[in-house]
Parts: C-alpha cells; sequence; structure tokens
C-alpha cells in the first residue's frame, strides 16, 4: 500500500531553526493505518502535527503529505491539501459566532457543497456524535466533551483522506472520550482513512491494531 | 446597538476622509479661476520717453506677455481738467508713455524686481512700477489660506486614519478566530474575508452616501442661499455627480486595503 505519509531526515525548529524540536527524523504511514504518537510535554509532538498539516516549514529534510512537499508546496496547493485533511484540536478550535451544524459542515462549504448538501451532513453527523438536538446552539453552549464531539464531526465531514488529531480526549470525560475513539476508529477501519493522534496516552480499550511513534531527544522511534 | 456601534465606529472615520477629499477637490475647483485671475490680472506699469513696442520688451525680459496702452490724452484729461487747451497740448507733448504690461506666468517679488531691473537698463524706459508689495500681499494671503485648508484636511486624513487602523484591530479582534480556522481547513483568502468584505463594503457605500449627501445639501440648500458671491456664482462646481464615484473609489481603496491589512495579519494559527 502506498505512503500517505513520508518524511526523511525531517527537521522542525521555530526561531529560523534556532531552537530545534525534531532532527533527522524518517517514517513513513501507509493508507488506512492508525498512529499514536506519544512523548513527554514538549517533545514536540504537536510541533510534527502542524508541520502535517502545513502550518510549520521544515527546516531540513522533507516531509511529503499525500503526494505534496511540505516543504516546498505553494500556497494554493497548502490550501488544496488541507480540503483534505480532518484536524481535530485539543482546544477544539471551533467558530464561536457559527452555530454547531455550521461549525460542522465547514470542510463542505469550503468545498462549495450546495446548501442541501450541507444540511443533510450536518444531521448525519450530529447524529453520529449524539448532538443533534444541539444542532442550533452555540459552540459555548456546550461542554467540553460536546465540542470536541463537534470538532471531530467537522474533522469526518468530508470523509478525509488523513485525520490528525491532537490530544483529541485531553480534557474530556470517559463517555466522550468514548464516542471520539469509536468515531476515528470506524472512519479508519471502514473508510481506510489514515488517521495520526498525539496523545499522552494510548486509550487502554483500543480494537484497532494500530502503530507508536514515540518522540524523544528530537528523535521520532516507532515502538515495536 | 452593539452592530450599529461596530458601523459607526469605521464609517464615522471613513465619512471624515471622503469629506477631506471632497472639500479639497470643490476647493480647487471654486478657487482655480480665482487664483488664475489674480495671476491674470496683474500688470505692471512701464513709463517711456518715446512710444516702445512689445517686441523690445520682450527682449529684455522673456517674462513680457502683453502690453497695453494707456492712452495720454485721458491722462492730461483726468489731471489737468481746469487749465485751458493749449496748456493742455503742452502738457500732452512732455507727458510720457504709459503701457500696462503683462507677464506669462506668476513671478514671486524678487522676480518682478529683476523684471524691473532689467526693463530699467533701456535708456527709452524711464520708471517701472511694479505694485509688488500688494499684488504679493494679495496672491500670498490666497496661498496661505489654501494652504491651511490643504494642511487641515491632511491633518484631518491623518487622524481619521488612525481611527480606521484602530477599528481595524477591533476587526482582527472579531474576525481573526474565524479567519484563522478557516485556513487551518483550506479556506481560500476570499472565502475567509468574506464577511469582512461585506461587512467593509456596506460602510463605503454608507460612508459615501453620508457624504454626498452632505454636500448635496450645502450645494443646493447652503450654497443657495448662503449669500456668498463666490458660493452663488460657483455652485455647479459644488459638488458634481463624478465625485460620487470619485468618493466611493476612494472609499473602495481604503476598505480594500483595511480588509486586506487584517486578513493578513490574521494568518497563521492562534497558539
Amino acid at each position: 500500500m502506498s505512503n500517505v505519509i513520508s518524511a526523511s531526515h525531517l527537521t522542525l525548529a521555530y526561531d529560523n531553526g534556532a531552537k530545534e524540536i525534531i532532527k533527522d527524523a524518517s517514517f513513513n504511514i501507509k493508507k488506512g493505518e492508525f498512529v499514536f504518537i506519544t512523548g513527554p510535554s514538549g517533545s514536540g509532538k504537536s510541533t510534527l502535527l502542524k508541520a502535517l498539516y502545513g502550518h510549520l516549514r521544515p527546516s531540513e529534510g522533507n516531509l511529503v503529505v499525500g503526494g505534496h512537499d511540505l516543504a516546498t508546496i505553494r500556497q494554493g496547493k497548502l490550501q488544496e491539501l488541507r480540503t483534505h485533511l480532518g484536524i481535530i484540536f485539543q482546544d477544539y478550535k471551533l467558530v464561536n459566532e457559527w452555530t454547531v451544524a455550521k461549525n460542522v459542515v465547514l470542510p463542505l462549504m469550503i468545498a462549495g457543497y450546495s446548501v442541501d448538501v450541507q444540511n443533510t451532513q450536518a444531521q448525519r453527523l450530529l447524529k453520529h456524535v449524539k448532538l443533534s438536538e444541539h444542532a442550533d446552539k452555540y459552540p459555548l453552549e456546550l461542554s467540553g466533551g460536546e465540542q470536541q464531539r463537534v470538532g471531530v464531526a467537522r474533522a469526518l465531514s468530508k470523509n478525509p483522506v488523513v485525520i490528525l488529531a491532537d490530544e483529541p480526549t485531553g480534557n474530556l470525560d470517559d463517555y466522550s472520550s468514548n464516542v471520539i475513539w469509536d468515531l476515528m476508529e470506524n472512519a479508519c477501519e471502514q473508510l481506510e482513512t489514515t488517521v495520526l493522534v498525539v496523545t499522552h496516552k494510548i486509550p487502554t480499550i483500543f480494537s484497532l491494531p494500530y502503530r507508536h511513534f514515540i518522540i524523544e531527544s528530537k528523535g521520532v522511534y516507532e515502538v515495536h | 446597538m452593539k452592530f450599529i456601534k461596530n458601523h459607526l465606529m469605521f464609517i464615522l472615520p471613513l465619512v471624515a476622509i471622503l469629506l477631506g477629499i471632497e472639500f479639497y477637490l470643490v476647493f480647487d475647483r471654486t478657487t482655480d479661476s480665482y487664483e488664475k485671475g489674480l495671476k491674470e490680472g496683474y500688470t505692471m506699469l512701464v513709463v517711456t520717453k518715446k512710444p516702445a513696442e512689445i517686441s523690445e520688451l520682450k527682449q529684455l525680459n522673456p517674462h513680457v506677455n502683453s502690453m497695453e496702452k494707456i492712452k495720454r490724452k485721458n491722462i492730461v484729461a483726468e489731471i489737468a481738467k481746469d487749465v485751458n487747451k493749449g496748456t493742455q497740448s503742452e502738457i500732452l507733448a512732455a507727458l510720457p508713455y504709459f503701457y500696462n504690461v503683462g507677464l506669462d506666468t506668476y513671478i514671486d517679488t524678487a522676480g518682478l524686481e529683476k523684471i524691473k531691473e532689467d526693463l530699467e537698463k533701456d535708456k527709452n524706459i524711464k520708471k517701472v512700477e511694479t505694485f509688488g508689495n500688494s499684488y504679493s500681499s494679495a496672491y500670498r494671503l490666497f496661498s496661505f489660506i489654501k494652504f491651511t485648508l490643504k494642511l487641515f484636511i491632511v491633518f484631518m486624513g491623518i487622524v481619521s486614519l488612525f481611527l480606521i487602523i484602530k477599528q481595524m484591530e477591533i476587526w482582527k479582534y472579531a474576525h481573526k478566530e474565524r479567519m484563522q480556522v478557516m485556513e487551518i481547513f483550506g479556506a481560500p483568502l476570499m472565502l475567509r474575508s468574506g464577511v469582512l468584505f461585506k461587512v467593509a463594503i456596506v460602510d463605503a457605500f454608507a460612508a459615501t452616501v453620508l457624504t454626498s449627501a452632505f454636500f448635496l445639501y450645502i450645494k443646493f440648500i447652503w450654497a443657495a442661499n448662503s449669500g456668498i458671491e463666490i458660493m452663488m456664482e460657483k455652485q455647479e462646481e459644488l459638488f458634481r455627480l463624478s465625485d460620487i464615484a470619485i468618493l466611493l473609489g476612494a472609499a473602495l481603496l481604503i476598505v480594500i486595503i483595511a480588509v486586506y491589512s487584517v486578513v493578513f495579519s490574521s494568518k497563521g494559527v492562534q497558539e
């Protein structure tokens, strides 16, 4: 199976290369794989995720996502690539002045789907994340767990090729955490979506086979 | 209430800038002919022993543009009303020749002195009177008023720009989160900034309408009843339909610059 993500001698740094976070990392991730990335706080887990959605350019080496080298990608292509990614943040990053339903269909809106399609998808996705009755509410009217489920529904709305999740269950109760893991497992299993999850702790109950990378001392190592 | 306040915060400084632009246009148009008259109406008096030709004076100084002979009989008739005709003829014979000499451009007092010097080199020319002080002071007063108004307009523009920058910061605060989230999910710039553009373009139209309405009032109501001669004479110059296009163009340009500044400064993910 082809690589969806490929890093070769990848170095990620801030302050114009002065502050190296990840150095000389190489790894490949194939289509449909579920990957956990763990490591101590400040090790560079979130930095790697930022690089994967093009927010941080590699200082050295190559990072290829969906066939695009993020070291050299142009803005227009990066925008296009991002429409194929589903990104989940620890702090949700929902648009607070939009309703829950509108937040969920943001990727569809960007892709230019009709309002009818958007509405149908919003209903379907909110049912999946068990928030149907909250469609017309605003994010700040929901609990943290509910907001994160909206974030997951948004990430899944356009059947992305890759889901990138940064501590998706970090601050959530068990119920919301389980809903979120189920959704991501289903996406990976049924739609062959590649899922990369940055987390402090791998969930104890997890039914799918997965790969585990650990970031330590600026290196990215696979745990076998 | 908040909605109106948000719009007014941008519309008012925009109106101030548009008022400045329109005042500039109106003042330039209405004073143009006055300024021209002030320049063209100026003549110096040249007194010669024998009749002179314009070509002779032009040779002495190239700024000489026109020459009009003052009828000596009229001068004699004026200064020797009560003397008999014989004496008047003697006075006429002894009287030098007087000419009003016009120049091709506005020249300052030093320039006038230079022309006077050049002309007086000719032995045929007895005297040159430039009336430099009164000419210069009238023109300087006019120029000063014009400069002061322009300075005021520039100052008003700068203050308004600061208010617009302040409003841009508010926009940035209000729209940054949404634009950044949209950027992460791959929204193109126009989609990200769409809401902001709609708000700003509405404000640009509102500011243009308000400014145009103000000047239409000045033109058709205030100027017509003001009793100020120059205003009544130049009523047509006070506001032209083409000014609406200029004002709208300026407002849209300011709005586009403001919105793009906010959009570009909001790029990137908030940590």
